[in-house]
């Protein structure tokens, strides 16, 4: 069955017979994007975090056949090393990965976040970041996810003026 | 004295701008193994001991001047391969820029013939790495000065560029064509002050890969036509195979076969998800002789049972029933590894050669076990290690490599194998239980008098395959186990640490830290007991209990300057106190202060300070980093974290009722402080995870008046 | 006997083993039994797993607390970003063992049913202050029809790939039952 979604920017349609397959092995395995990352296969750890419409989605869980005309950005679609997103940015400021298996979910989650909330509290923070760090990267992750805010909320005054 | 390395091959690439391939195999111990023992003994670290005297390859120099380190160690998130690219950058005088880290791999480089791991890799490598860099520095400018013919006396080097006379020459020129080297005598290394980028807190090199989620894990590597497989394992411990009915398994979409060994069932199939809907369909009888449960293990693993092996012993033993000795007793429980990424391997069996690409610690034994397994010469199987995606001592352990290769060679064809995260927890090589008896008993001036560890774990070191057990025999001891259970305490007169070690009915292996955790939980716990009991405080109770050789001052050093920075008081202010815990793990001195509240009944770590010696910090922004993720894991171990058997299986099989620390749970504010004691870098990834537990315990106890002796600490 | 023969077959499909065929056949007329028997489906897990008293949705069998600390948030929806609909979509999700469906979301707060009798519950579900201002028409339609409602008769797999249990009555019978119990003027007993 075919199936087709606008990925990173770019219309994509698959042919795929079990409709139900996550759109993890789909991202992963058929279009090779491999930064979204498997960590548990049960929605528990986030590594597998992308973007659905905007929407922070744990892709393991989520059918394929659901992402039919929607629009999905996994982290090769929310910045590049010429262009990075603020949170990649903060990211690279604070020097967060260390393993760095986690931290592609890590990020998808945290610009979902800023997305709905461009300042978050650290309450907001502990509430909604809610992935696994098994390196525990969870202190530089904080700081970084506030310097992401400062910098969204800077690109969005800069544009205002 | 020079001499021609002319005899050993030279490798020489073509494609992707690999020119003239400088290779330098020379950094060989006569016997690396012994030298090892030998090293982890008096020094605690062990030299490093690299595999192989041929065709080894240390660096390559690209057609663009970037100079390729191909790494013996593995990155696995501990920042290794920034600290020995600053390394090779200093001496070998080019940028950081110009310098590049790869895992070698076993065809095409030198694997370390024993692991990454023990927080020894920058310790280890300090010393060859800076003496190759130099040396390959003067190689080529011996070549530079044949071409631009300049004395070698009048050419400096600098940024990949050796000059000399008006005239350079790029290290890229200087090495073109060059087949036959001279090898110079080591020359001397420059001195700490001239160093550029050791010392400093230079950004990790694999920064951007990291943060752009670029294809860097085992996980991510693929083979051309490549299927993929999945394999179904006992859920009890202790469970053996019987037989299983695969015909629904086999007619699935996408099976391409469906193989039963010993004691698993492997599906391979087209893709992972037809692969994993199949394995919905198996139906496997296993035979389970006994339904282990925690009575059992706490039964094992007890204080008096097993074999008796005295680590430390100094002066008298305590008399328990004597007036004045105290006794309290500790315990841990069962830790998993839970690295975020599957253990799993992708393999290509063809014409008795192998290939694995995998996340390894272990390069050189999984490429043993492989060719073992498969009855091939070492040689033809070729082990690619990747960036791993967390360690922690799980991947010392590698027979998924051999499962893979086995799946390969029966479907002919690449398969990529990796484990459910289920099979990760019940099937994880786990921290293994422990038992404590702490004793002690204090003179009239308010000091100990003695102290005693007596302590029981399952195997760490013991049966391992990456540790001769000849090695506890000459120690006495599972050297895995016995991480931090000796007492610290020298003025201490009357001292005993005694292992009691017995085996598990799953097994058990190296955890970050090892018998660090647990063993230090006691111990410091305790001691903080005794210094309650002698009215003192306790930071000024340890420090009187210290003697005043090297190791000594190094371990007062970091509890002054603990005390001093996090101003440590005895006092609970609006609900928060201070808990103090000190280890010494692999020569680096930990001492921790820590603010903690206590609100219906939940425990909140506020604050850590931390002060760490690891003598030289290569990288001191990762040298934090390490102390940082060692802190937080550490209270995940000690204040969430536990396995226990249920229905003779291992529980819970998932993250979630696996409670760890999430970001919700990690301290506020975490502050390092680094001392060198030592003019050489000491180990740094697991020394941080010592203090963290007591210190916690320490705090509940001025805060509640209760003293937690269980590993994960819990109020009522 | 039409109801007799209706769950008859019903029990046969659905494989699930509580009532007789003639205990059913009995009690169908009878409005008390007909609420304890809506009333064993409205307090079992499957449905009070999302109606919890302390905001925070319960999981499994066991009502153990959600993992990760999710909670009510926002419109019921959870947090900011991090919301139900993160991991939860429309359907069941057998290789993950997420359980969905459409809406999926907790109660609203005026229905914390966790903790309540039956008696307690039915009143509160009854109460236009707190049902949303549904008639006793619209509540029994919700109750019958609500996809996210009779999804505690379909309800998947967990994460090991073992079926979740079920409301002790039929899916066909608790409709049946509910209609009835509504269409003879929705009586709650009193203790």
């Amino acid at each position: 069955m075919k199936i087709s979604f606008t990925i990173n920017g770019a219309a994509q349609t698959i042919d795929i017979e079990d409709t139900n397959t996550p759109l993890l092995w789909v991202v992963r395995d058929m279009l090779d994007l491999k930064g979204t990352k498997f960590g548990c296969g049960k929605s528990a750890c986030g590594a597998c975090t992308l973007h659905v419409d905007g929407q922070a989605i744990r892709s393991c869980s989520y059918a394929v056949k659901f992402a039919e005309g929607k629009n999905i950005t996994t982290i090769e679609g929310l910045g590049t090393s010429e262009k990075p997103h603020p949170v990649q940015q903060a990211w690279i400021e604070e020097i967060v990965p260390q393993c760095g298996y986690c931290q592609p979910g890590f990020m998808m989650a945290t610009a979902a976040l800023l997305n709905e909330n461009p300042n978050p509290t650290d309450d907001d923070i502990d509430k909604n970041i809610i992935n696994i760090c098994r390196c525990a990267t969870y202190y530089r992750m904080r700081k970084a996810i506030h310097r992401a805010a400062e910098l969204t909320n800077k690109n969005t005054n800069a544009q205002k003026l | 004295m020079s001499k021609k390395i002319s005899r050993r091959k030279f490798l020489v690439r073509g494609g992707l701008g690999t020119i003239g391939v400088v290779a330098l195999g020379t950094y060989v111990f006569r016997n690396p193994l012994r030298r090892a023992m030998f090293g982890m003994i008096d020094s605690f670290v062990p030299p490093y001991s690299g595999s192989g005297t041929e065709a080894n390859l240390w660096f390559e120099i690209t057609k663009n001047n970037t100079v390729i380190l191909h790494s013996p160690k593995v990155e696995m998130g501990q920042g290794t391969f920034t600290s020995l690219a600053q390394i090779v950058a200093d001496e070998f005088d080019v940028s950081m820029n110009q310098v590049q880290v790869i895992g070698a791999a076993t065809e095409t480089g030198i694997v370390d013939g024993m692991s990454t791991g023990g927080s020894l890799s920058v310790a280890q490598l300090w010393q060859p790495l800076r003496e190759m860099a130099a040396t390959m520095r003067e190689m080529i400018k011996n070549e530079a000065a044949k071409k631009l013919s300049i004395d070698v006396s009048s050419l400096s080097t600098k940024d990949g560029v050796i000059s000399g006379s008006g005239k350079s020459i790029t290290y890229a020129k200087a090495a073109e064509g060059v087949t036959k080297w001279d090898v110079p005598d080591t020359p001397a290394l420059k001195p700490m002050k001239d160093y550029k980028f050791i010392g400093k807190p230079i950004p990790r090199i694999d920064l951007n890969a990291k943060v752009f989620g670029e294809p860097i894990f085992g996980m991510d590597a693929e083979m051309p036509d490549m299927l993929h497989a999945v394999i179904v394992r006992p859920e009890h411990v202790g469970a053996k195979y019987k037989g299983a009915n695969i015909d629904e398994a086999e007619k699935m979409p996408g099976v391409v076969k469906v193989i039963q060994m010993d004691n698993w069932v492997g599906i391979v199939a087209k893709t992972y998800p037809e692969a994993l809907a199949a394995k919905f369909k198996l139906k496997v009888d296993w035979d389970v002789p006994r339904k282990w449960t925690e009575e059992d293990i706490r039964e094992i693993i007890s204080v008096g049972n097993g074999n008796e092996m005295i680590v430390q012993k100094g002066g008298s033993s305590l008399d328990p029933e004597e007036e004045g000795v105290e006794t309290v007793e500790f315990k841990s429980p069962i830790g998993a590894h839970a690295q975020m990424e599957p253990n799993g391997a992708v393999a290509h069996v063809k014409d008795n050669k192998a290939t694995i690409i995998i996340s390894t610690q272990v390069i050189g034994v999984t490429q043993k076990q492989v060719a073992d397994a498969l009855g091939f010469e070492l040689e033809n199987v070729n082990v690619i290690p990747t960036y791993l995606g967390g360690g922690f001592g799980r991947r010392l352990n590698t027979s998924h490599a051999i499962e893979a290769a086995q799946l390969s060679k029966e479907v002919g064809k690449p398969v990529k194998y990796f484990f459910t995260r289920k099979e990760e927890f019940q099937h994880d090589m786990f921290r293994p239980p422990t038992h404590h008896i702490m004793r002690g008993k204090l003179d009239e001036n308010g000091l100990l008098e003695g102290l005693e560890h007596h302590f029981a774990s399952g195997n760490v070191a013991i049966g391992s395959v990456i540790m001769p057990d000849m090695l506890h025999g000459i120690l006495n001891a599972d050297v895995g186990a016995i991480r931090g259970g000796s007492i610290q305490y020298s003025k201490v007169p009357n001292i005993r640490a005694v292992q009691w070690h017995n085996p598990l009915p799953f097994a058990t292996s190296w955890w970050r830290s090892l018998g660090l955790l647990a063993n230090t939980f006691a111990i410091e716990s305790f001691v903080d007991e005794m210094a309650i009991k002698a009215a003192k405080n306790p930071a000024e109770f340890r420090l009187a209990l210290i003697d005043d050789n090297e190791d000594g001052k190094r371990l007062k050093a970091v509890i002054k300057t603990a005390i001093d920075k996090a101003g440590y008081t005895d006092e609970v202010t609006n609900g928060r106190a201070m808990g103090f815990a000190a280890s010494t793990d692999a020569g680096a001195p930990c001492a921790q202060v820590v603010e903690v509240s206590v609100i219906d009944n939940q425990v909140r770590v506020h604050k850590v300070t931390c002060v760490l010696d690891c003598g030289v910090a290569v990288n001191p922004d990762q040298v934090k980093a390490q102390c940082e993720g060692a802190i937080i894991m550490g209270i995940s171990a000690s204040m969430h974290e536990k396995m226990t058997l249920k229905d003779g299986q291992l529980y819970p099989t998932i993250y979630g009722p696996y409670d760890m620390a999430l970001m919700k749970h990690s301290p506020r504010e975490i502050d390092v402080h680094l001392i060198q004691g030592a003019d050489v870098p000491l180990p740094v990834g697991e020394p941080p995870l010592g203090p963290i537990g007591a210190a916690v315990a320490n705090a509940v106890r001025r805060i509640t008046g209760k003293r937690l002796t269980e590993l994960p600490l819990k109020m009522g | 006997m039409v109801f007799g023969i209706l769950f008859a077959s019903n029990y046969v499909n659905t494989n699930v083993d509580y009532t007789s065929i003639n205990e059913v056949d009995k009690i169908t007329s009878n409005s008390d039994e007909n609420f304890d028997k809506m009333m064993s489906v409205l307090t079992h897990q499957r449905c009070v797993n999302c109606h919890p008293n302390d905001n925070i949705p319960k999981q499994g069998d066991d009502s153990h607390p959600h993992y990760f600390g999710m909670s009510r948030g926002k419109g019921n929806m959870g947090y900011d970003a991090t919301k139900c609909t993160t991991c939860h979509q429309s359907e069941n999700n057998e290789y993950s063992g997420v359980p969905g469906a459409s809406e999926w979301s907790l109660a609203p707060e005026s229905m914390k049913w966790e903790g309540l009798t039956s008696i307690e519950i039915a009143k509160s579900m009854l109460d236009p202050k707190k049902n949303g201002g549904r008639t006793h028409e619209e509540v029994m339609h919700h109750l019958t029809e609500h996809e996210l409602v009779l999804w505690a008769w379909d309800p998947g797999v967990d994460a090991n790939g073992n079926p979740r249990e079920k409301p002790p009555v039929s899916k066909d019978e608790y409709i049946a039952v509910v209609k009835e119990w509504f269409k003879e003027g929705a009586i709650i007993l009193e203790e």
